[in-house]
C-alpha cells in the first residue's frame, strides 16, 4: 500500500533522514519506534507531504507522492494526526471535526462520517459545542484522531499519539486505534512509548539518527534484547 | 481593611502623579477651558475659578472611584477607608506640586524656561489668584473630599446589588413585554427586523443631508476606513496573516483611478465606473504578485517583508524613474469625479454612494466569513500545519485572502481619490497601514461590527476631540490604552459561533428568573 524508498530529508544543513526504507500493507499498523531525533517525525511530515524528501520516494498505491501537495495527499487517502494533539482550539468540537471533512463538499457523506466519528468517540458526541481548547488532554487526542477520520481516510499517520497522557489514557487511545484498523483503515504509527506501539502494532521498524536500525514483527522485536535494553527499559 | 488600604494608596498615586503631569503639559487650565465651555461658564479676562475646581472635583471623583472599583458589596467604612487613603495621598501629591509651583513662580524664578507650560499667568489661576499655601490647602480639601464622595457614590451602587437588580428588573420587564422570553428575542422577530432596518435605512439616508458638508467629508473618510478595514480583516482578522504595507494597495487603487480619469499626466478619461473596477483590478493583481513569493514567510517575518512593501510603492510612485507615469511628488490633480444623469455628485451624493458601498463591503466580507474559504482561512489563523493536515491548500488560501483583501483597498482607493480630487504618494504613508491596522485590532479581530466601530473610534473621534487642539492626540492615545485594558480582544470581539438551544424544550424552562 506504501512504499518508502530510500528517503533523505534535511533540515537546512542537517540531515535527518539518511536513506530511510520500509513498507505498509493494506490493514497493518506498522509503528515506527525510537528516540528523539531518529526522524520519526520527519517521516511522518515528508509522507503527509509538509516536508520534501531531497531525494527517495514515497509510494502510495503504485504513484509516487513525494511532490505532491500536503492537500492533495489528503484527498488521496493519507491523513496525519500531528503531534502532540494540535486541535482548532478556539473552534468548538463539532466545528473541529468538520475541518477534517475539509476535502469532501458532500453533506450527507460529511454527516455520515460525523455519526461513524461519534460512534467510535461517543465522549466527542456529548462535548460537541465545547470548544477545542477547553477539553481534556485525552479528549483533544480523541479530537485529533476524530478530525483525522472526518476525511474517511485509508492511510492514518499517527505522531505520538500517547504523548502526554496518563498510562490509562493511553491505554483507551491504544485500544481505539486498533478498532479504528480493524475497520479497515491502515495504520502507520510513530512512537516514543515503544512498549505500547509494539503491543498493538503487526510490525515495527526501529529508527536511529536518520536510518533503519532494525525491523520485523511486533513480537520478535519484544523479545529482542536490543530493544529491550533500548526503548523498552531493560 | 488591608485591601481598602491598598487600593486607596494605589490610586491616591496614580491619580496624583497623573494630576502631575497633567500639571505639567499644562493641561489641567485648558481641561477647565473646556469645563467652562460645556457649562456656558467662559470668561473674558480673568478665567472663572468654578471652572477649575470642577475640574478638580472630577478628578477626586475618579480617584474614589478607582480607590474602590468593582461592583461587590463592601462594609461602608471599608469603601469610605478606601476613598479617603486615596484623596489624602492624591491630595498630598497635589498640594506639594501647586505649593512648589506657585512659591517659586511668585519668587520670581524663571521656571517656564525649564518647564514650557509653567506660564506665570496660568499659574496664578491654578493658585485661584491666591497665594500658595491656601491654594494647595484647597487642592488638597477637593482631592480628599471628592475621592471620599467618589468612593460612597461606588459603595451605594453596590450596596446590596441593588443597582444590578434594578438593572435586572427593567430587562424582565421588557422581556414580559409581549409575552417574549428574552430580549434578545424581540429583534428575531421579522417584522420588527424590517422595521428597524428601514429605520436604519431612512435614517442614512436623511443624515448625510442634515449634519453639513463637514461632516460628510469626516464621515466620509470613516466610511473609506471602514471598507480598507473590512479588506484588512480579511487578511489579519480571517486568515491570521499579519500584512504591515496594506497602504499599498489603497495606494495602487487611488493611483490606478486617478491615472485613469484625470486629464494630467494621461488624458485617458475613462468611464468612472469602468476605472473603479480598473482599481479593483489592479489592486487585486498587486495582491497576487506580492502574495506569491511571500506568503511561505510566516508571523514576522512577512509582517517586515510587507513593510518594506508598502514603502516600496510610495517611494516608486515620488521617484524620478516612475514620474513620467504617476506625475512624481506632485501628485495627480483633477481626478475623474461621479456623475449621474449628468449632474455632477455633491457631498451627499458622495455620502450615500460610500454608504451603499460599505454595505455592499460588509455583505461580501459576511459571505466570505461564512463561506468554505472563510473557514479554511480560520484554520489557517489558529494552526497552519494543522489546516494542511486537514487538507487545506493554505497557500493557495493565503494568496486568495491578500488579494481580496487588496481587492477592497482597491475600491477603497479609487473612492478616495476621487472625492479628494487629488491623490499624491504622501497621501499613503505608513501611518495608513497603522491606522487601518488599529482599526482592526482595536475593533476586534475578524469582527465586522467592530471594524466599523473601530473606523469611527480611529478616524471620527479624532475628530470630536478637536476642540482639544494640542492635547487631541495624548487624549485619543490615553483613551486608547484605556479600551486595550478594559477590552483587550477589541470593542466589539468576533462572538463564537452560538449554538441554537434545542427546540423542543418548554419556554418557561429557559427562562426561570420571569416566573419570580
Amino acid at each position: 500500500m506504501l512504499k518508502v524508498n530510500e528517503l533523505n530529508v534535511s533540515y537546512g544543513a542537517i540531515h535527518a533522514l539518511k536513506g530511510i526504507s520500509f513498507d505498509l500493507q493494506e490493514d497493518e499498523i506498522v509503528a515506527l519506534i525510537g528516540a528523539n531525533g531518529a526522524g520519526k517525525s520527519t517521516t511522518l511530515n515528508t509522507i503527509s507531504g509538509i516536508m520534501r524528501p531531497d531525494s527517495g520516494s514515497v509510494v502510495f498505491e503504485e504513484e509516487d507522492i513525494s511532490q505532491t501537495s500536503p492537500a492533495q495527499i489528503v484527498g488521496k487517502g493519507i491523513v496525519q494526526v500531528p503531534e502532540g494533539r494540535k486541535i482548532f482550539a478556539r473552534m468548538s468540537v463539532l466545528e473541529n471535526l468538520e475541518m477534517g471533512a475539509y476535502t469532501l463538499r458532500d453533506k450527507d457523506v460529511i454527516k455520515a462520517h460525523m455519526a461513524e466519528v461519534f460512534e467510535v468517540f461517543p465522549r466527542l458526541e456529548e462535548r460537541q459545542k465545547q470548544l477545542g481548547g477547553t477539553l481534556s488532554g485525552g479528549e483533544q487526542q480523541m479530537l485529533a484522531i476524530g478530525r483525522a477520520l472526518m476525511a474517511s481516510p485509508r492511510l492514518l499517520l499517527l505522531d505520538e499519539p500517547s504523548m502526554g497522557l496518563a498510562p490509562i489514557l493511553v491505554e483507551q487511545i491504544f485500544e481505539i486505534i486498533q478498532k479504528i484498523n480493524a475497520e479497515g483503515v491502515s495504520i502507520l504509527l510513530v512512537e516514543q512509548n515503544a512498549q505500547m506501539a509494539l503491543s498493538i502494532a503487526d510490525r515495527a521498524y526501529v529508527l536511529e539518527t536518520g536510518m533503519v536500525a532494525l525491523s520485523g514483527k511486533a513480537d520478535a522485536l519484544m523479545e529482542n534484547p536490543e530493544v529491550q535494553a533500548a526503548y523498552l527499559g531493560g | 481593611m488591608k485591601t481598602s488600604l491598598k487600593k486607596g494608596l494605589s490610586s491616591g498615586v496614580i491619580f496624583g502623579i497623573v494630576f502631575i503631569f497633567l500639571l505639567l503639559i499644562g493641561f489641567i487650565n485648558v481641561g477647565s477651558t473646556m469645563i467652562g465651555d460645556l457649562l456656558g461658564n467662559t470668561a473674558s479676562g480673568r478665567l472663572p475659578v468654578n471652572n477649575l475646581l470642577t475640574f478638580l472635583a472630577v478628578l477626586g471623583v475618579l480617584t474614589g472611584i478607582t480607590a474602590r472599583n468593582g461592583l461587590g458589596e463592601s462594609q461602608w467604612w471599608q469603601a469610605l477607608l478606601g476613598g479617603l487613603v486615596a484623596g489624602l495621598v492624591s491630595g498630598v501629591l497635589a498640594w506639594l506640586a501647586i505649593w512648589l509651583t506657585g512659591t517659586l513662580s511668585l519668587q520670581g524664578s524663571e521656571i517656564q524656561t525649564y518647564l514650557p507650560n509653567m506660564d506665570p499667568a496660568d499659574l496664578n489661576y491654578l493658585r485661584f489668584y491666591s497665594t500658595p499655601l491656601a491654594a494647595a490647602n484647597t487642592y488638597l480639601l477637593y482631592f480628599v473630599g471628592f475621592s471620599v464622595a467618589g468612593a460612597a457614590l461606588v459603595w451605594l451602587l453596590s450596596i446590596k446589588g441593588w443597582f444590578v437588580k434594578c438593572w435586572q428588573a427593567c430587562r424582565n420587564g421588557v422581556s414580559n413585554w409581549k409575552g417574549t422570553k428574552d430580549l434578545s428575542d424581540v429583534f428575531k422577530n421579522r417584522w420588527v427586523m424590517l422595521v428597524i432596518f428601514l429605520a436604519v435605512a431612512v435614517a442614512l439616508y436623511f443624515l448625510p443631508l442634515a449634519w453639513g458638508s463637514y461632516w460628510n467629508y469626516i464621515m466620509g473618510t470613516v466610511a473609506i476606513y471602514v471598507i480598507l478595514g473590512l479588506g484588512l480583516n480579511i487578511i489579519v482578522g480571517y486568515s491570521g496573516q499579519l500584512v504591515l504595507g496594506f497602504g499599498a494597495f489603497f495606494a495602487t487603487g487611488a493611483y490606478t483611478f486617478a491615472l485613469l480619469t484625470a486629464p494630467t499626466p494621461h488624458g485617458i478619461g475613462l468611464n468612472l465606473w469602468l476605472a473603479v473596477g480598473g482599481s479593483v483590478l489592479v489592486s487585486t493583481l498587486t495582491g497576487l504578485l506580492l502574495g506569491l513569493p511571500i506568503l511561505n514567510l510566516r508571523g514576522d517575518y512577512l509582517a517586515i517583508v510587507t513593510l518594506g512593501f508598502g514603502e516600496i510603492i510610495r517611494i516608486l510612485i515620488k521617484s524620478d524613474l516612475l514620474t513620467a507615469v504617476t506625475n512624481g511628488p506632485k501628485g495627480v490633480t483633477n481626478v475623474g469625479q461621479p456623475t449621474w444623469f449628468g449632474e455632477t455628485f455633491n457631498d451627499v451624493n458622495y455620502m450615500h454612494l460610500l454608504m451603499l458601498l460599505v454595505l455592499v463591503a460588509l455583505f461580501i466580507a459576511k459571505r466570505l466569513k461564512d463561506s468554505r474559504t472563510g473557514r479554511a482561512w480560520v484554520a489557517i489563523r489558529e494552526d497552519q500545519t494543522v489546516a494542511q493536515a486537514t487538507g487545506i491548500n493554505t497557500y493557495r488560501s493565503k494568496i486568495l485572502a491578500l488579494m481580496l483583501g487588496a481587492a477592497f483597498a482597491g475600491l477603497a482607493g479609487a473612492l478616495f481619490a476621487s472625492r479628494n480630487q487629488f491623490t499624491g504618494p504622501e497621501d499613503f504613508t505608513l501611518m495608513v497601514s497603522i491606522n487601518v491596522l488599529c482599526i482592526v485590532i482595536v475593533g476586534g479581530m475578524g469582527s465586522l461590527p467592530g471594524i466599523v466601530l473601530g473606523a469611527f473610534v480611529l478616524k471620527g473621534l479624532p475628530e470630536l476631540l478637536r476642540e482639544l487642539e494640542d492635547y487631541r492626540l495624548l487624549v485619543f492615545g490615553a483613551l486608547l490604552v484605556v479600551m486595550m485594558i478594559v477590552r483587550p480582544e477589541g470593542l466589539w470581539p468576533a462572538p463564537r459561533v452560538k449554538f441554537d438551544k434545542p427546540a423542543e424544550e418548554p419556554m418557561q424552562d429557559l427562562a426561570p428568573e420571569v416566573k419570580q
